[in-house]
């Protein structure tokens, strides 16, 4: 399917360059795609939910992938963690195998909102500083830089009054600018959201929206956006993907969805 | 005459508060993990590690902490085998305690030795049981807080943490083999029916009132100590069991602090009302 040569890197980086010029970690040609799946196929059992899925994520691309509820989605994004393994094809993330790949904290991972529930009290500074938990390995506490780097993200993120607030007093917008400075931690390369704006009133999905803005602006970080609400991302995305009976179908235009064509299954001829 | 002049509670003070501070540091990553029975089955399993004790010939501690921990690896077996967590916990702790009657029934013990290692039997510790029992305690409280912060990112978000690099499967193991050294440990002095209760009371007790994980670990661990010394101390001037004397303390700790909760939720939001 979308096939990534130079000129679709200098496409991409021409509608960032439109929205704002990003100030740090430009696409690069001839770098490999953050995440690239290859003839992908996936199934529960005997049930298919992905046939032959050809995508690649360019750096600092951001792509938005839609489609109802049970239409694969979220299964598509697991693959491309390494949370579950294709039946056939190959999923690659910078370039190395995913079952290979050992540099995770180039990857920001944003849960559903549900993942911010929790039995025992929590707050805001020490779901943020979990995301450092696989950088640091088992024993190893948070140097002076990287606490100060969490203070940082916090900042970012508008929760530097919040810290020491328990996440689950928090309102649904707030819980989600966590979970996301939460991923922001290790500094990613490729920031994963899974319906990020879900149970999010307006006021907070345009927070949301201008810290989105924000991250791609100043730190040119990759994203892959999964929701079934195209509001969110309206604006934003290189590229919006729909998922269809398994397949990949591209959408010319996030809020208007009629110059869609079927990605091919060689993964060439897309912007 | 004070309880403390009696060498015997000052045994069972020394072990039962060891158990009592640790179980609640171990317990609030069970309860956030859902699985806040899990101390209860490895209870039922020790049960039968004791029984091949006694048919074996050799210390009821270490054929308990061998089973316990050979429960730990069948349980993670089971579980990445994809069967579910509860389905798994119920195959593993049923079998352990129909094995431990079968077992025990067999090597002729009484009911009274039955009864003290269900509900535990402090005033009859001697010190070469305090020191093994300090010592299990001390172990897992390093351990704990060695591996505090991945436990607390596979404990809040496992996916998340498991995409961050955190081996959470092998976390997993650790901490479940962790809980079966913590029920071991608190055998005699609370009982394997008993013990697993100090894992979870004390910490939705410091859930109540705490706003942070560490304040949640840091309260339930006090919450856990101030039961095992109330609980003695009661269980010696009302001559109460002190096994169930503690547990019950500690249920106390809770109903306390919810009611302190409910107090302080209802005065903010009259607060709110009246601004």
């Amino acid at each position: 399917m979308s096939e990534h040569g130079p000129d679709d890197h200098a496409a991409a980086a021409a509608r960032r360059a439109e929205r704002a010029p990003p100030l740090r970690r430009p696409a690069g040609v001839g770098e490999p795609p953050v995440v690239a799946f290859e003839q992908v196929t996936f199934g529960y059992g005997r049930i298919p939910v992905l046939r032959e899925v050809n995508l690649r994520i360019a750096p600092g691309e951001f792509v938005a992938l839609i489609g109802p509820n049970g239409s694969g989605k979220t299964t598509l994004m697991k693959l491309g963690l390494g949370l579950l393994r294709p039946t056939y094809g190959t999923v690659r993330l910078f370039g190395v195998p995913v079952q290979r790949f050992s540099d995770w904290a180039r990857i920001g991972y944003v849960p559903q909102r549900a993942g911010a529930e929790s039995a025992v009290p929590v707050n805001v500074a020490e779901v943020v500083r979990s995301g450092l938990a696989g950088r640091l390995g088992l024993v190893r506490r948070p140097s002076r830089a990287q606490r100060a780097h969490i203070e940082h993200v916090l900042d970012l993120m508008g929760l530097g009054p919040l810290r020491k607030q328990a996440v689950s007093a928090l309102s649904g917008g707030q819980q989600q600018r966590a979970l996301i400075a939460r991923a922001l931690v290790t500094d990613p390369d490729l920031l994963v959201l899974d319906e990020p704006t879900s149970g999010v009133d307006a006021d907070a999905r345009g927070v949301l929206r201008e810290s989105l803005e924000h991250l791609l602006r100043i730190h040119g970080v990759a994203v892959c956006y999964i929701t079934h609400d195209p509001a969110g991302f309206s604006g934003l995305a290189d590229r919006v993907l729909e998922l269809r009976a398994g397949r990949l179908v591209e959408c010319a235009d996030p809020s208007v969805h009629h110059h869609e064509h079927e990605l091919p299954a060689n993964g060439r001829g897309l912007p | 005459m004070s309880m403390l002049e009696f060498g015997f509670m000052q045994r069972a003070l020394v072990a039962c508060t060891a158990v009592c501070i640790v179980a609640p540091l171990v317990g609030a990553f069970v309860v956030q993990r859902r699985q806040s029975l899990i101390g209860d089955g490895m209870g039922h399993v020790a049960f039968a590690g004791v029984g091949v004790a006694f048919l074996a010939g050799f210390a009821p501690l270490w054929g308990a902490a061998g089973f316990a921990v050979l429960a730990a690896f069948a349980l993670w077996k089971l579980q990445r085998s994809g069967m579910s967590g509860d389905l798994s916990l119920a195959m593993v702790f049923y079998g352990g305690i129909a094995l431990g009657y079968l077992l025990m029934h067999r090597s002729g013990m009484g009911l009274n030795s039955v009864l003290v290692l269900l509900f535990g039997s402090p005033l009859n510790l001697d010190w070469d049981m305090v020191w093994p029992i300090v010592a299990l305690a001390g172990t897992v409280c390093v351990i704990v807080l060695a591996l505090y912060g991945p436990l607390v990112a596979a404990a809040f978000d496992e996916s998340a943490a498991r995409v961050s690099g955190v081996p959470t499967d092998k976390l997993a193991l650790v901490l479940t083999i962790v809980v079966g050294l913590i029920v071991v440990g608190g055998m005699y002095a609370l009982g394997l029916l008993l013990v697993a209760a100090m894992m979870v009371v004390p910490v939705a007790a410091a859930s109540q009132l705490a706003r942070s994980y560490r304040g949640t670990m840091a309260l339930g661990a006090a919450i856990g100590g101030s039961s095992a010394i109330i609980g003695l101390t009661l269980a010696f001037y009302a001559d109460l069991t002190p096994g169930a004397s503690i547990v019950l303390t500690a249920i106390a700790w809770y109903l306390l602090a919810a009611a302190v909760r409910s107090v302080a939720l209802r005065t903010t939001s009259d607060a709110h009302a009246s601004a």
